[in-house]
């Protein structure tokens, strides 16, 4: 197993390095020198100069010790990703965002995952009575409404008419008082997608002989559904699942920007807006790892949950 | 089936226990911190976060309006006085100035301290010398430094360009040797500042009492380093106490401020409207203030509604439900909460410019004119400001001393489709055949933007011309305006001191591209007669000059003007003292709350939805 662990760890290195060639090509080769737009309106030659100079834009792309590309790569490599254009670090602005970034999508995450796997097994069971249909229809209607909407609505409605929660996240309140309600639209607005997906996969396990089986042996409903048939429905729920936690550190920039949540979504996008590349760099970048890692995660927790598959 | 219902209820009573319980945690976890409601607490929306709070490198108004609190330069606009008019602040007096306006004598008050700080010894903050001021000028000439704001100061004053090239041969900012002596910059002692100029530089006054020449603590600059722009230490009313980047920020009252008192004097409309009932008392009135960045319009709109925020701007989105366009007051509906409008002209002009160095438009003076005949600003300024902008019939905006009352009778802004067809066929035959599309650039991608761009579109086609419409994001945008890549371009400007000439900088040949002429225009009558007035002092022959420029530029279509902004603030009745000012941003000191009347304000939405049920 560990074997086959570090085999699959030294194959996300070329990985890594095919992300980090592609974000330099991308933002330092054809993005190019951004110091003017640094430098502000009306800057003059010299104060760009600087610029250049400080942000290192005046360094030799490729052919040098000191060259640019060299440089993108000890950066990332030693996790020091530099200063952003506003001049604070880079990595001070991403640790300042986890923490709130996770306790809004972390939350949302593992509720919806508990609610539309436990519905699911539930309407599976019951397929074609007036509850699978009802769940189906509201499945529907709540994938064809857009998040924005689940948002407006719900901060209207939840936050000022009936006040119960704040409208915005309120650093003199406590924080699971503000992210309360956030935490509730994203699971009303991801509920939809998830269930109709979990409900397949449950209906196919559904059929299989070994329900049958199961049920014509005495056990019990609740038994034959989370012992045997949930178990055997665990690959593609652990395909869904793992892949999806690395997002979850980018947090959601929606929920956060209408909720003034301070979290890693906003920092994405400001950064995107105002073509700060060393931060779409190393959020790239660490975004990168954590798909690898979790990719590799989640193949060993095939092996875990299927004894059938093999660490070969 | 009864299986079913068996195991979905266990499941539902279970993860309504859990919900309902942790809905009740939350609940009473907000609960006890609102009984926490303090008193004279400001609380304000911003627009977008602040970027810095180092004073010698602000440039965005948000910033500026929040450094302006915690910082102050030598001079300031009186609150209430319009026209606006400087008066001292740090400074004692108004500056002694010699005869030939190249010396100025500036005298310091004595006993002003810098807030308390641990870059200070003991963490006590020491008393404000000529030399802060000495070193905040000088640092904002060190190239190592890399501030934006050098661009003020460049050839202005003497021996300070020559200190900046000395600056190079350091490494860092911090390095940097800043006992060398800067001729036209001295301490004469500690309380006495001395500036010599290279030539007149009129606008100097104005640039004083800008927040950007604030004095700084070296003390501090030495202690935080980089980090100085999370960590402003100034001599204010108020001192940082939150910054939670890009989200919230903090102020409370620096209790180490000297005492000053509320102005007794003003418009005389400012006693009838309430701004001076606390003339005389001392300043400043709020304990805190609360800066919250919301950058999406329903949360702001609905914690005004709530009471959470003392102030927001009407946008196009909650216009219909606060204003009354027949009356320009505030709807019943606000007036039932106690909320009122403050309408003022905020100095701006918003255009549609021309590239004078494109081959199609910039030898085609028919052609501009034709383009500025299509436009129905009227119509502009109904559809997309709620008929409450102005037309923009000239450049320089109505709240500057030098804007011409009589440009609302001349032509520049016309809106004649006939007379456009008639000198679109002049400027093709300068051009030699039909006019080819044109191309403009509107910066950002939004509904708004578009709508701008199809309305442009639509006038334009109506005389017969073709405009092709790329919406860009800013950095791009702005890249390419500077280097003149732009063909027609939609943009706007707002002065930062109430001086023409800072407008008409724009057209001067000398500042192509980045030194902000991005019409690439050039008139060497306009060059020669703004050289003329920019030694100038405030006089009814300057004010002159920069009427002929404004016509002279006009005359050129180097643009077609479209409106000036018309600012509508929505508040409060809690919150006092609010009058706007368009050049001043340390407004914090003076304004004030009504605690009490902010805490009746949910019975009275108790009532208000009592009477309407």
């Amino acid at each position: 197993m560990i074997t086959y662990i570090l085999r699959r760890l030294l194959y996300t290195i070329p990985i890594v390095i095919g992300v980090l060639l592609l974000t330099f090509f991308l933002f330092t080769v054809v993005g190019g020198d951004i110091s003017q737009q640094i430098a502000g309106k009306n800057a003059d030659a010299q104060t760009i100069a600087e610029i250049r100079h400080e942000y290192g834009f005046d360094k030799p792309l490729f052919w040098s010790l000191d060259s640019q590309f060299l440089d993108h790569f000890k950066k990332a490599l030693t996790f020091n990703f530099g200063r952003a254009l506003d001049r604070e670090k880079i990595s001070e602005k991403i640790l300042r965002g986890v923490g709130p970034s996770l306790s809004l999508t972390a939350p949302m995450f593992f509720g919806t995952l508990a609610i539309s796997i436990s519905l699911s097994l539930l309407v599976a069971f019951a397929r074609g009575t007036w509850l699978d249909v009802t769940v189906v229809v509201l499945c529907v209607a709540g994938m064809s409404i857009p998040y924005l909407s689940f948002i407006i609505f719900g901060q209207y409605f939840f936050a000022y008419k009936i006040g119960a929660f704040p409208i915005m996240y309120m650093p003199e309140q406590s924080m699971t008082y503000s992210l309360a309600l956030p935490i509730l639209i994203g699971i009303a607005a991801g509920l939809g997608a998830n269930l109709r997906f979990y409900r397949t996969v449950m209906l196919d396990e559904m059929r299989s002989d070994y329900v049958r089986t199961a049920f014509a042996k005495g056990l019990s409903t609740p038994k034959v559904l989370f012992k045997h048939v949930l178990k055997n429905a665990m690959i593609p729920i652990i395909t869904n699942v793992v892949l999806v936690i690395p997002f979850l550190v980018l947090g959601s920039f929606l929920l956060e920007r209408f909720f003034g949540i301070p979290g890693l979504g906003s920092l994405m996008i400001e950064a995107f807006a105002s073509r700060d590349y060393f931060i779409i760099n190393a959020m790239t970048f660490i975004f990168a790892l954590l798909i690898c890692f979790f990719t590799v995660l989640t193949d060993i927790c095939y092996a875990l949950v299927d004894p059938r598959i093999q660490f070969e | 089936m009864k299986k079913i219902f068996r195991i979905f209820n266990c499941l539902s009573v279970s993860a309504l226990i859990v919900g309902f319980g942790g809905l009740l945690f939350c609940i009473s976890c907000g609960k006890q911190d609102s009984d926490k409601e303090r008193q004279k607490v400001i609380r304000l929306p911003m627009l977008t976060k602040i970027q810095t709070l180092d004073c010698g490198n602000l440039t965005d108004v948000y910033s500026i309006s929040i450094a302006s609190q915690i910082f102050e330069p030598l001079y300031d606009y009186h609150y209430l006085k319009r026209p606006y008019e400087i008066v001292p602040l740090t400074a004692e007096g108004m500056p002694e100035i010699s005869e030939d306006h190249l010396v100025y004598t500036i005298r310091i008050k004595k006993g002003i301290y810098f807030q308390d700080d641990p870059c200070f010894p003991e963490g006590k903050g020491r008393e404000l010398k000529a030399d802060d001021f000495v070193y905040a000028i000088k640092r904002i000439a060190n190239i190592k430094f890399v501030s934006q704001r050098w661009v003020d100061w460049n050839g202005r004053v003497v021996g300070l360009d020559e200190f900046r090239e000395f600056t190079k041969s350091f490494d860092k900012e911090l390095d940097v040797d800043y006992s060398v002596e800067v001729e036209g910059l001295k301490a004469l002692n500690d309380y006495t500042l001395q500036l010599k100029l290279v030539k007149p530089w009129p606008q100097l006054q104005w640039n004083l009492a800008t927040v950007v020449t604030s004095p700084v603590a070296r003390e501090a600059v030495e202690y935080y380093d980089k980090e100085i722009m999370y960590h402003p230490v100034g001599t204010g009313p108020y001192k940082l106490k939150i910054w939670q980047q890009g989200f919230f920020i903090e102020l409370e009252r620096n209790e180490k401020w000297r005492t000053e008192v509320y102005p007794s004097e003003g418009e005389p409309a400012d006693l009838e409207q309430g701004y001076l009932a606390d003339a005389g008392k001392p300043i400043p009135f709020a304990d805190r203030a609360v800066y919250r960045v919301i950058e999406e319009f329903q949360p702001a709109w609905l914690m005004f509604l709530r009471g959470e925020l003392d102030v927001m701007q009407v946008f196009k989105d909650n216009f219909s439900q606060a204003v009354d366009p027949a009356t320009l007051t505030a709807t019943a509906e606000m007036k039932d909460r106690g909320i009122r409008l403050i309408i003022y002209d905020d100095p701006s002009i918003f255009w549609v410019g021309f590239n004078m160095q494109d081959p199609t438009l910039g030898k085609n003076p028919p052609l501009r004119k034709a383009i500025s005949r299509a436009i129905n600003r009227q119509a502009a300024v109904d559809l997309f400001f709620n008929g409450i902008h102005k037309i923009a019939y000239g450049y320089l905006p109505p709240g500057l001393e030098e804007y011409d009352p009589s440009i609302v009778h001349t032509d520049y802004s016309k809106y004649d489709p006939d007379e456009a067809r008639l000198l679109l066929r002049e400027a093709e035959a300068i051009h030699g055949s039909s006019i080819p599309s044109l191309t403009m650039a509107i910066p950002g991608t939004g509904n708004l933007d578009r709508q701008m761009g199809q309305f442009m579109q639509k006038y334009l086609a109506d005389v017969g011309l073709d405009l092709k419409i790329e919406y860009m994001d800013w950095p791009t945008y702005l890249d390419e305006l500077n280097k003149g890549k732009l063909q027609m371009f939609f943009s706007g400007a707002s002065p930062s001191i109430p001086d023409s000439l800072d407008m008409l900088l724009a057209f001067c040949s000398w500042n192509w591209g980045y030194g902000g002429n991005h019409f690439f225009y050039s008139n060497p009558e306009f060059d020669a007669l703004f050289r003329k007035a920019e030694v100038m002092f405030p006089s009814p022959q300057r004010t002159a000059i920069c009427r002929k420029l404004e016509r002279i530029m006009l005359e050129d279509y180097p643009a077609a003007f479209i409106n000036h902004r018309v600012a509508i603030t929505i508040v409060h009745d809690w919150y006092r003292n609010a009058k706007p000012s368009a050049f001043s941003y340390n407004t914090l000191k003076y304004r004030s709350v009504d605690p009490d009347k902010r805490n009746a304000y949910k019975d009275l939405l108790k009532e208000l939805k009592k009477k309407k049920k």
